[in-house]
């Protein structure tokens, strides 16, 4: 990092719950958020998903939002996730800081053009969704929401946008572009990215079981996250405690295929090896490492391989929590992000769930063990994304 | 089976968009992956619902797939033998 | 060092330049058709092209326009960033493959068409094909504007891995499909004035009223 970049805030949405307390207590208890679908109405309901528990209404009573106003599902899930980092940060209403919000989103208002569309051809009743639809629209909503934000950018590279929302925070921080940033991701699960996944054919309809020998695929999920990230003058002017620091980011292209990962890893390898650089560490400085883990076949042995390549023998713990929250793609980066703070500000290691046979081209199988060998100091997060776009982020303690 | 061989690299040739490539140009028995067509993961899928929207044969696994699609004329052989449509 | 624009290219369904001078393009064949004659005119051999949707298309060829003299070309390189910009995404495709998962039999979803309703595959085509490994990035904003894309090239080659970044407006949907792309370091200065290179997008797109 060119500037020391502090965390002072998260707030986080997923299949385990809203709000952080939620998603720790359903990690530290093994609770899976991953169930029969239940909000999203498809032919598809035999995929088990990973959807947040709340319905439109429901999110927009919680938001105070009118019923009668223009918000899709993900600008709901994004406003709600942003509201809680906000207020763990303590930043509220006019601070005369310039707070930029980034966020991934690439699906954006697609939940309600499915429901709409036909209205859009036929007749006027439904107009103000089409507005709503694009990716940019998304993040203007819960911008608008809160009246606050200097600077707003959307960011859409697939699976690893909030995690790039994140490294693009740090960028803006450190060229003194804006004071606080807001960065995280936000996506509603969405028949239309079902189906794409399903005629990929990397669905399990079993719960997903990442680095598994007979893992099957993957499952949907949901969510937002975000994080509030500031540089330490703004820190000391306003008076904010940091939470902990981004240490390291860095962003590289496998460069080998639109949506295959590579044999060897090469664009997860270099991620993780540049996030350390990028960081001044070391491997062996790492207690923790949130794998991408998607439970597809490719993914898994590729992000393996790359992973042994970095940590040589001595690989810390690794998990992948996609069986608790699902794939949560474009939100995938955020809300891993947030469980990794969780896991390094009270020094616990996530568990691989569903695990049971090792991969036989791995030596190394992921943790089902809660503590950590060493209390944790330096955890990373890899996130990536169709595109061959590799995301690995490196929080650390204070 | 000729006139199979022949509609199935029309075929293929219309799904997979290989601009330059003619019937004539694609040998029965040439490996359609890597060498040969250089095809990758994500023709064999749209193969697997060419199979199913022309054919009428459900693939439930890519790894059946990568078996089927190892050169044209294993392929029409297998869609003569399962072929619903 | 200030980051400085060497070199910079603009295309359309119907023209293409190169620092602002025209690039031939011999035998457009019929409406649509310009950039299957723009491909053949830099007589490149890249079947994968006929593969790609019309955004990946419209950059993969301003990548060409740009990088064709490079020397040398195709050596790995970590150090060389993609940057993109558009407005719709990828709306164009998106509408495409919608189509495909209408309810109902006789509906097949393609697994060709869904991979290009993800953007940033534009910017993997490029990576692909020239072997950059280094960052990747897709925003999403109402318009182009080349001061902005220059400063955040600017800030990515500060990250001490990066020498290089393709800093790019591709935008494809109905009638406005243009590329403004160019290439971005510290090495060259003065460089090319931004000003010579700050066209104004096209007209709003129909889909948004």
């Amino acid at each position: 990092m060119a500037k020391e970049i502090f965390v002072t805030g998260y707030g986080i949405a997923s299949a385990l719950g809203a709000g952080k307390e939620a998603t720790l207590s359903a990690l530290r208890e093994r609770r899976t958020g991953i169930a029969p679908m239940r909000y999203l109405k498809t032919a598809h309901a035999e995929f088990p998903v990973g959807e947040v528990k709340m319905s439109n209404g429901e999110m927009m009573r919680a938001l105070r939002i009118p019923e009668a106003a223009v918000a899709t599902r993900t600008s709901l899930m994004g406003t709600i996730a942003v509201r809680e980092a906000l207020e763990h940060a303590r930043i509220r209403g006019q601070s005369g800081l310039r707070v930029a919000l980034i966020s991934g989103v690439t699906v954006g208002g697609m939940d309600k053009t499915e429901l709409y569309y036909l209205d859009f051809l036929e007749n006027d009743t439904k107009n103000a969704y089409i507005a709503a639809h694009d990716c940019g629209a998304c993040t203007e909503m819960i911008a608008d929401y809160f009246g606050i934000f200097s600077a707003v950018q959307t960011i859409s590279t697939a699976c690893s946008s909030a995690a790039n929302a994140i490294m693009r925070g740090a960028m803006l921080l450190s060229s003194g572009r804006a004071d606080v940033a807001v960065a995280g991701g936000c996506e509603c699960i969405t028949k239309f990215h079902l189906n794409g996944f399903n005629t990929l054919m990397i669905l399990d309809r079993k719960p997903c079981r990442p680095f598994d020998a007979h893992r099957a695929g993957l499952n949907l999920g949901e969510g937002a996250a975000y994080l509030v990230l500031e540089a330490e003058d703004t820190l000391r002017g306003r008076g904010a405690e940091p939470l902990c620091r981004l240490s390291g980011a860095a962003n590289t292209c496998d460069a080998y295929h639109q949506t295959a990962s590579s044999p060897n890893g090469e664009g997860a390898y270099l991620s993780m090896a540049k996030a350390l650089e990028d960081a001044r560490l070391t491997p062996k400085d790492v207690g923790y490492i949130n794998a991408h883990g998607t439970g597809t076949e490719n993914n898994d042995l590729s992000e393996g391989r790359a992973i042994q390549r970095v940590f040589g023998d001595s690989v810390p713990p690794v998990s992948s929590t996609k069986p608790f929250t699902g794939h949560t793609t474009s939100a995938a980066g955020g809300v891993e992000a947030v469980i990794a703070l969780l896991a390094l500000q009270h020094s616990f290691i996530p568990v691989n769930l569903n695990f049971e046979q090792p991969m036989p081209e791995l030596a190394f199988t992921p943790a089902v063990t809660e503590r950590p060998p060493v209390p944790l100091r330096h955890v990373l997060s890899n996130s990536f994304g169709f595109g061959g776009n590799d995301t690995s982020l490196i929080f650390s303690t204070l | 089976m000729e006139e199979l061989i022949l509609q199935l690299k029309q075929e293929i040739i219309r799904v997979l968009n290989l601009e330059d490539v003619t019937p004539a140009g694609i040998a029965d028995s040439a490996p359609l992956f890597g060498e040969g067509l250089g095809l990758d993961s994500i023709d064999a899928l749209e193969l697997i619902v060419l199979m199913e929207k022309r054919y009428g044969i459900k693939l439930k696994d890519p790894a059946q797939g990568r078996e089927i699609f190892t050169s044209i004329r294993v392929m029409a052989e297998y869609i003569h033998a399962n072929r619903t449509k | 060092m200030p980051q400085v624009i060497r070199k910079y290219c603009h295309v359309t369904h119907r023209s293409a330049t190169v620092n602002g001078k025209a690039f031939p393009v011999a035998e457009v064949d019929g409406e649509g058709k310009f950039l299957t004659a723009l491909y053949r005119s830099l007589k490149i051999d890249y079947p994968k092209f006929f593969k790609m949707d019309s955004l990946s298309k419209l950059g993969f060829l301003a990548s060409e326009l740009i990088l064709r003299d490079e020397e040398p070309r195709f050596a790995p390189r970590e150090d060389v960033a993609i940057l993109c910009f558009n407005r719709s995404a990828s709306l164009a495709t998106d509408a495409l493959y919608q189509v495909t998962i209408r309810r109902g039999d006789g509906c097949y979803p393609s697994p060709s068409l869904f991979v290009y309703t993800l953007p940033n595959i534009v910017t993997g085509e490029i990576a692909i094909r020239n072997k950059f490994f280094g960052e990747t990035s897709f925003y999403v904003c109402k318009e182009w504007d080349v001061q902005q894309a220059l400063r955040m090239a600017g800030q990515i080659l500060c990250d001490g891995r990066t020498r290089a970044v393709l800093a790019a407006w591709v935008e494809c949907f109905e009638e406005a499909c243009e590329a403004f792309m160019m290439l971005v370091d510290t090495e060259n200065q003065p460089g090319i004035p931004p000003e010579e290179i700050a066209f104004s997008t096209s007209k709003k797109t129909t889909w948004k009223n």
